[in-house]
């Protein structure tokens, strides 16, 4: 589908061990959309995340960011696509023992020479522009704190910021509230939603609480063991269904 | 019929016949025995030996204990001028004495002071020395000091009741033409002071800590940017990447396993004997024991940020500054430090075979027997060791 923001084409990943990550992935995310795939750990959530901005490899098949094939890009085109696409970690994955202001800086290293990092530079409206990140994602007064000094949640916010930071047309959130409580979850699951509808950045996110996924998402996309084994809207998926992606045994947990 | 079977022995291979196992048992024993009684063989063990000569050592020991630290040297008072024979004076070289050097109370020049009237004269002339500030009523040596360094006295005097002192003198017959007139007044009783040997311990202990210092930062300088190449999980992305990794893997292994000992004698024959040489033989062994301890630093690294930080299109430089560096600077001070404090102790070894430094002395003072003065050098080393031992575990405690 032409105009899309991100568009698989027989997506598939094998590791070299063998194991088939990724089986034949097509399907489409028009701008705009909350996307939230579902899966079980294992079922290839990550890995697809991954292929998107190609943090992983993808074995074959196609991948296009507002209809540029992405898969073959040189380094360097491929680093300019990279700061299109922010993206958002289960473990936040900040730099621990550096300055919250200084992480959600980071976010903007795709568009500054790298003779900078030597001495962490930042130009002044940068740095007011991280501020403001900060203050979208309500902790201003956290920006010389050190980021392991954070609480889950504001490490999680601070990583949004990190994000936004990209002025990102596509935010890839990669399980972001597997790590925190039901009440944190909302709160960062908030801001994120924020973006999608005041901003109009596509999201991707994926979630292994149904409850959340119905929420959240304006679309939903099921996993299991690298496939598509559901398509539709959130409210669309059925016991039946969920069974299938869950296993039998599953029992759906509700997040208020 | 009358042929009896003997019933079948079922024999279970895991359990060995209690025979047999004695029999293992007993051969290992018998092995183990033959293992050291060629080992006390070879190794030349003589208990007897060691409890008869003990007394060979007791001096030994006892002039150990005895560490020369303190010399008394006869208390006296001691004032020279300059003399021209022959030659006009050169102009006088006005000493500015830097104001901080004011502070040090040790560089304060003495009370006592004489001067010379004419400061140019001729053999056989007559001069004229005036004093002032010394003890009163005391007899002095008037002594000349040649170009040469060598003294002669010619001819004694008294001080007044006021400290100072007003005498003749000939010019002796000397060669040359810079000389000195020293004032020696001898005091009764002794000034206790540093001994030789103190002094000499304590500024080849200065050596020898800066030879550490110098050692370790050649060997940074040249470990951090190797650390990286000898990182599995930064280099083993590509083929080159690997073989790049497992050379400087490699390398690092071999100059590891070669004792600064013997890189010592190496370098002392290359550039001389001398501290240099110490500083090259411990940089190089540090090299490759701290490249190896930053490297797996690096491999041990969360690779959570390293992932972040390239998702937002940053260059490998960028990457390296921003989710790796924060991650390794804690572990590779605690690293550094503690490598310098190997390098203090490895210094005062590496001077026996050359290497300058704290343990160059030690030897000589082993070769001339002077046990005492050695006992000085063997006790700082203890002292110096001990303290950078405990700074560098506070240091440690602190950065980690």
């Amino acid at each position: 589908m032409p105009g899309a923001a991100v568009r698989l084409e027989h997506l598939t990943k094998t590791y070299p061990d063998g194991t088939r990550a990724l089986k034949d992935i097509s399907f489409s995310v028009m701008p705009g959309e909350f996307l939230i795939i579902i899966g079980l750990s294992g079922s290839g959530k990550s890995t697809l995340m991954r292929c998107i901005n190609r943090l992983i490899e993808p074995t074959s098949g196609k991948i296009y960011i507002d209809d540029v094939d992405i898969t073959t890009l040189p380094p360097d085109e491929l680093r300019r696509m990279r700061r299109q696409i922010g993206m958002i970690f289960q473990q936040f994955n900040l730099i621990k023992r550096s300055s919250v202001l200084t992480n959600v800086l980071s976010g903007r290293l795709g568009y500054v020479p790298s003779s900078w990092a030597l001495t962490n530079y930042w130009p002044r409206e940068m740095r007011e522009q991280g501020m403001a990140h900060l203050a979208t994602v309500g902790i201003p007064e956290k920006a010389s704190t050190r980021a392991d000094q954070l609480s889950g949640g504001q490490q999680q916010r601070v990583g949004i910021a990190r994000a936004l930071m990209q002025d990102p047309k596509v935010i890839l959130a990669d399980e972001p509230v597997a790590s925190l409580d039901p009440a944190t979850s909302h709160s960062v699951l908030q801001y994120i939603e924020a973006l999608n509808r005041r901003d109009g950045i596509t999201v991707m996110c994926s979630l292994h609480f149904l409850s959340l996924a119905r929420r959240y998402g304006t679309r939903l996309i099921a996993l299991k063991a690298g496939e598509i084994v559901f398509e539709g809207l959130p409210a669309d998926i059925d016991e039946r269904r969920f069974k299938e992606v869950f296993g039998e045994e599953a029992i759906e947990v509700e997040i208020r | 019929m009358g042929q009896q079977t003997a019933p079948p022995i079922v024999r279970s291979p895991d359990i060995p016949q209690p025979v047999g196992r004695a029999l293992r048992t007993f051969s290992w024993i018998l092995l183990l025995v033959v293992v050291y009684v060629y080992g006390w063989q070879v190794t030349q063990i003589n208990l007897r030996e060691l409890v008869t000569k003990a007394p060979l050592v007791k001096p030994i020991i006892l002039d150990l204990l005895k560490p020369d630290l303190i010399e008394h040297r006869p208390r006296g008072e001691e004032a020279q001028a300059e003399i021209w024979l022959d030659r006009t004076p050169p102009s006088p070289v006005i000493q500015q004495v830097p104001p901080w050097e004011r502070l040090l109370f040790w560089r304060r020049p003495p009370a006592w002071q004489i001067t010379l009237t004419p400061v140019q004269a001729k053999i056989g002339a007559a001069v004229t020395i005036t004093g002032k500030g010394f003890t009163p009523s005391r007899p002095v040596d008037l002594v000349w000091l040649d170009q040469s360094g060598s003294t002669a006295t010619i001819g004694k005097a008294e001080t007044d009741a006021s400290g100072r002192l007003q005498t003749t003198v000939k010019v002796p017959v000397v060669i040359g033409t810079d000389h000195h007139v020293v004032v020696r007044a001898i005091l009764e009783g002794t000034t206790p002071g540093p001994s030789n040997a103190l002094r000499l311990t304590a500024s080849h202990m200065v050596e020898t800590i800066f030879l550490a210092l110098m050692g370790t930062t050649l060997a940074i300088i040249v470990a951090i940017p190797l650390s990286f190449l000898a990182a599995k999980n930064l280099m083993a992305r590509s083929a080159v990447g690997s073989s790049v990794y497992y050379a400087v893997r490699t390398l690092f292994n071999i100059t590891r396993s070669i004792e600064p000992l013997i890189w010592a004698i190496i370098f002392a024959v290359w550039v001389g004997i001398g501290p240099f040489a110490g500083v090259l033989a411990l940089a190089l062994h540090s090299v490759a024991a701290l490249g190896k301890l930053y490297s797996e630093q690096i491999e041990s690294i969360d690779p959570g940020p390293i992932e972040a930080i390239t998702a937002t299109g940053a260059s490998m430089l960028q990457v390296v500054r921003y989710a790796v560096v924060p991650q390794i600077i804690p572990p590779f001070i605690a690293f550094t430090i503690y490598r310098w404090d190997i390098n203090v102790r490895m210094s005062t070894v590496i001077g026996l075979v050359g290497g300058g430094g704290i343990g160059f002395l030690l030897i000589q003072y082993i070769n001339l027997l002077q046990w005492r003065q050695a006992a000085t050098a063997v006790w700082a080393i203890t002292l110096v060791v001990a303290i950078m031992d405990y700074m560098s575990a506070t240091v440690r405690e602190q950065v980690v």
